[in-house]
């Protein structure tokens, strides 16, 4: 068609790919464009519009010389210019943009940009984010030079949240503030304070990304959290700091963490077992831990390919404090997608506890099994070793369940609101229990693999944003052990 | 506890005889225990000994946490816990053990005043030279409470147990009162004790009955306990009366098959006491 100017209204923030959403734009106005990108024309143009971009069109045209397409012709980015800052330091956004000065040609400069903007709004610290894209101007200006020009509005100093929450028997008040981009740096301060009718707790949270390298980051953390466990009859009161550190390496993300927690347990009603009551008191536990993970699935909530690895890995007792143990828990799905739009996901979670120095492990430690989201069809963590109904937990586990998800049938509202649906078969199986660790390997596998309980059933599942979510089966659990629920 | 919750515990009590598994819990007694709990912990030994029901002490390091009311020490029969001298009198008379059966209405109520009078004076003098006085809070008291934990928990709750307590002292109004006073009051306390006693052999005709085992724990842990200053134990020594009566129980309650006297309290460091005693 034709060599032509769009000035465009939309911002650059709309398209997912310029040529893409600049061909499906329907309203297009045409400037007299003569052969040639003349700095003066396009210049005069560009003070009137947000954005501007400059595409051809495969089908040769009787204005532009073929041989002066965009693909080709050669530019020199002279400018990067970041307008709108207030408090943030230029040095930080430095690494961000710096890509976009390695720019051949204009689609280069368009696609650079982007990335450019999309790193940006990655640090949490601008609102939003606009690109400007212009001939350059003044003493030094070549004739193929471009200025880009990224026009930013940086988020509030401080945002606040109040929210009223009611479950479980409480009633509670829960007041969040935040002072994103502290120091300039893309640091950010959270505070979250909770008063409940039974409960309070409260968390501070400093965040720090390495400047340039935005996924090497550093967390701070102090909190006081507590926790009711109907299943074991306990209610346990944490208050703690932890140290974070977060690094990818080549494919795989690693977590180092420090965190040292005093650990008050009690028991949650007169009635609850001796077990359990043996077990109230306070603790320090001080521990090391490394997380690596992979993770190449295309969705956390419902994913149709891909593949998680995560290894955990617990040191506790030897930086202080009275628990000491080592504990190991890994986690396995892979997904892959079959016929007609379902895909078949298979998991498998497993975990060990060791004990070092003789004493016994604390029931906040041990591992937990059962409920909607490990073994379908037994009660919530209701599987293992209990004491006269509480649930004591075990030190070693195994779970695994095999998924089939099916879009619903005959795909009533296809296309819109019954894509979150989905129907899903299941099975689940899991054993948890105790190790005697005298023994040798092959008596701990055999151990765990005696009374396994499984389950298998079908139901509905709905997936709520990218968060959450919302599942009703039918379950038919199997292989129940005395004691389980 | 209510009077309805009183009622439901009686018969579950009341439907199971004293089972031989029964077991007391106190914090560990080389290293954490404190006057206060010692002498709790003893009163109710003495008492279940009177009462020839077999128990088996048991020192836990988290004891004080372990109990449904946060006071040591608690016992452990059958299936149910209870804890301080008084809701453990009503537990074993609901299965059919008691010492003050013998005792008309008016003696009754005299024991029970002077029961009160124990708890109000002599425990709660023991709490205050404990965690009041700062030199035995922080030579004595501190140090051994926080020893099974490791820092900077072990501050923590230390300091935490020394507030509670003297939050509790400004409560009842002993707040004000110095060192000197506390003792007075002590003496005073005794003195009535020793008049009741006179020269009876217990409090209450020829039996003992739960006032004599509370007496005799409190009386006999400050006896037996060093603190940084002995001011307490002579005032008790004072009162010839109380010394003799002590010795009397520890010799008919605390000996061993054998008929030899077990060594109560080993008088090693200071501010401990450590009990040996044979079920």
């Amino acid at each position: 068609m034709l060599l032509s100017v769009w000035p465009l209204r939309h911002k650059l923030s709309q398209c997912n790919w310029c040529l893409g959403l600049v061909y499906r734009e329907k309203n297009v106005h045409f400037t007299h464009f003569v052969n040639e990108m003349n700095a003066g024309c396009v210049k005069r143009s560009a003070i009137k519009c947000k954005f501007f971009l400059v595409i051809t069109v495969r089908k040769s045209c009787n204005w532009a010389k073929p041989e002066e397409s965009a693909e080709v012709k050669t530019v020199v980015v002279q400018h990067v210019n970041i307008q709108g800052l207030g408090r943030t330091k230029e040095d930080l956004l430095g690494y961000e943009i710096s890509d976009v000065f390695h720019a051949k040609n204009l689609i280069d400069v368009m696609k650079k940009a982007h990335v450019a903007r999309q790193r940006l709004l990655r640090l949490g610290i601008f609102k939003d984010v606009e690109v400007l894209i212009d001939t350059s101007e003044g003493a030094d200006a070549l004739p193929n030079g471009l200025d880009v020009t990224f026009e930013v509005t940086e988020v509030k100093r401080l945002t606040g949240s109040y929210n009223t929450m009611v479950g479980n028997n409480e009633g509670s008040m829960v007041l969040g503030l935040k002072l994103p981009n502290m120091f300039g740096r893309a640091e950010k301060l959270t505070f979250q304070f909770s008063y409940g009718t039974k409960e309070t707790s409260y968390g501070l949270s400093f965040f720090k990304p390495q400047p340039g390298h935005f996924e090497r980051n550093l967390t701070l953390n102090m909190y006081k959290v507590t926790g009711q466990f109907p299943w074991s009859s306990l209610k346990e009161t944490d208050r703690g700091m932890s140290a974070e550190l977060n690094f990818p390496l080549g494919m795989t993300n690693h977590t180092l963490k420090w965190e040292g927690v005093w650990r008050e347990l009690g028991c949650l009603a007169r009635s609850a077992s001796f077990a359990v009551r043996e077990e109230s008191g306070h603790s320090l536990k001080s521990a090391l831990s490394h997380t690596v993970s992979i993770d190449s699935r295309n969705s956390a909530i419902f994913p149709s390919r891909g593949a998680l690895l995560r290894i955990n890995q617990e040191l506790a007792g030897y930086t202080g404090g009275d628990a000491s143990f080592l504990k190991e828990d890994f986690e396995l799905q892979l997904n892959r997608r079959l016929f007609w739009d379902s895909v078949l996901s298979a998991s498998l979670w497993g975990g060990m506890l060791y004990p070092i120095g003789g004493q016994p492990t604390c029931i906040a430690d041990r591992f937990y099994l059962g409920g909607p989201t490990s073994v379908r069809g037994f009660g919530m963590y209701s599987i293992g070793p209990q004491s006269e109904g509480d649930y004591l937990g075990g030190e070693a586990y195994w779970a695994g369940g095999l998924h089939l998800y099916t879009p619903l049938p005959f795909r009533p509202g296809k296309g819109g609101f019954g894509d979150l649906f989905r129907t899903h078969f299941f099975l689940n199986a899991g054993n948890l229990c105790n190790l005697n660790y005298g023994e040798g390997p092959r008596a701990h596998l055999q151990k765990l693999a005696e009374c396994i309980r499984w389950s298998y059933g079908a139901g509905i599942v709905l997936r709520l944003g990218n968060i959450a979510r919302l599942e009703l089966n039918y379950c038919v659990p199997m292989g129940v052990q005395s004691g389980d629920r | 506890m209510s009077l309805a919750a009183d009622a439901f515990v009686s018969q579950l009590a009341a439907a199971e005889p004293w089972p031989e598994n029964a077991t007391l819990y106190q914090p560990l007694k080389e290293d954490q225990i404190l006057l206060s709990d010692c002498a709790s912990s003893l009163a109710v030994q003495a008492y279940l000994r009177m009462c020839g029901l077999p128990v088996e002490v048991v020192c836990r390091v988290n004891a004080e946490y372990m109990s449904p009311s946060g006071k040591i020490p608690f016992i452990h029969v059958g299936n149910q816990v209870v804890s301080e001298l008084g809701p453990i009198v009503q537990f074993t008379k609901a299965k059919g053990h008691s010492l003050s059966d013998g005792l008309d209405d008016v003696q009754r109520a005299e024991m029970k005043a002077y029961m009160e009078l124990v708890n109000n004076m002599l425990l709660t003098a023991e709490l205050y030279v404990q965690w009041c006085d700062d030199a035995t809070a922080a030579e004595i008291s501190r140090p051994r409470y926080s020893s099974p934990y490791s820092w900077p928990l072990s501050n923590i709750l230390a300091y935490q147990k020394q507030w509670e307590v003297r939050r509790k002292m400004n409560a009842i109004g002993w707040g004000g009162k110095t060192l000197e006073q506390v003792y007075e009051d002590v003496s005073q306390c005794c003195q009535a004790l020793s008049q009741r006693l006179g020269t009876q052999p217990y409090f209450f005709n020829k039996q003992p009955t739960e006032l004599d085992a509370l007496v005799f724990g409190h009386l006999f842990t400050i006896l037996t306990t060093r603190l940084t200053s002995s001011e307490l134990a002579e005032r008790i020594k004072s009162y010839s009366n109380l010394l003799s009566f002590c010795r009397r129980i520890e010799q008919s309650y605390f000996e061993d098959k054998k008929g030899v006297i077990v060594p109560l309290i080993k008088r090693s460091r200071r501010g401990h006491s450590s009990t040996n005693q044979e079920v």
